[in-house]
């Protein structure tokens, strides 16, 4: 696997049925692409990778403290990423549909929220598809950027030699 | 056709068939999250008993919260609104002989997938 278009994503939560079906599901659906999926229980287990390998989406439980109860929360974790590395987008997952926790997420900086609904893994899903047709629409603002500057240079550098040619051949002439 | 009482209780708990299609129909990847639920299931139940005998509404709550993902990944849906019910009541430190009532429920129900599964998981080889 080509490790540069390679789309890293981590996965925390701390339900291991729910983990498992959620990355096989994930896997299914985008078989055709790169992806590489890493889950953790914790978001204190999770940062310790994440440091590392910087994944460009992290799906991330809101309630993370049902079998840990010291683990830090979701919010407290998006923080975390947030400040680690801003380029990282967050999907928010909770089981409760509640507004303030939708906007509490986003404050927070997260880039979608899902509840999880009967059909969590198709919304999931979509907002993934979503993610990855943003990072590339960005990828390729960063190629074009990248294309236009050389274009300018050349064009740069072929109109100061043409300059220079006529400034020196009419001295030369003379 | 209405049902009796006798032929209600060996229905299957499980549908496994939204598993089965969210899996695309791979075998292993629905063997691997059936052990998994095996193994997690019980011990998320005795959590919850032991949260019961010590009143303890925080655990009862986290674990009702964590235990609605997975048992509608196997289709036990007969198990949301306990489940929901045993969290409201764990949040609102609400009445306890509900709770007992309500998890005596949890575990006969999760007993009966937890057969069910363990039939079924041999046709995931």
């Amino acid at each position: 696997m080509n490790k540069k278009n390679q789309i890293n994503i981590f996965i925390v939560e701390d339900n291991k049925v729910f983990t498992q079906a959620l990355k096989a599901d994930i896997e299914t659906a985008f078989m055709n692409m790169p992806l590489k999926i890493n889950s953790f229980v914790t978001g204190e287990t999770c940062m310790q990778k994440f440091k590392e390998e910087k994944p460009q989406v992290v799906i991330l439980d809101y309630h993370l403290n049902s079998r840990y109860p010291d683990a830090a929360d979701g919010i407290k974790v998006l923080d975390w990423i947030k400040k680690e590395n801003y380029e990282t987008n967050v999907i928010m997952l909770t089981g409760d549909d509640h507004i303030d926790i939708a906007l509490k997420s986003f404050h927070h900086g997260a880039s979608d929220y899902v509840v999880k609904t009967d059909s969590k893994f198709r919304k999931i899903n979509f907002s993934l598809l979503n993610l990855f047709k943003m990072m590339e629409a960005k990828s390729n603002v960063r190629k074009y950027k990248r294309l236009a500057f050389v274009l300018f240079l050349a064009i740069a550098i072929l109109v100061g030699g043409i300059t220079a040619i006529q400034i020196f051949s009419s001295s030369l002439l003379k | 056709m209405i049902k009796s009482e006798s032929e209600k209780s060996i229905e299957n708990v499980c549908d496994l068939n939204y598993l089965t299609e969210m899996m695309g129909g791979k075998k292993h990847l629905i063997r691997g999250i059936m052990d998994t639920f095996l193994k997690q299931v019980p011990e998320e139940l005795q959590s919850i008993n032991e949260a019961i005998t010590k009143k303890d509404y925080a655990v009862i709550k986290n674990f009702a919260h964590t235990m609605k993902s997975s048992v509608s990944i196997m289709g036990i849906t007969v198990l949301a609104p306990v489940l929901q019910e045993m969290e409201d009541l764990g949040s609102t430190s609400g009445d306890i002989e509900k709770i007992k009532k309500l998890n005596q429920k949890l575990n006969l129900i999760c007993k009966q997938a937890i057969e069910e599964i363990e039939i079924e998981k041999y046709l995931y080889v």
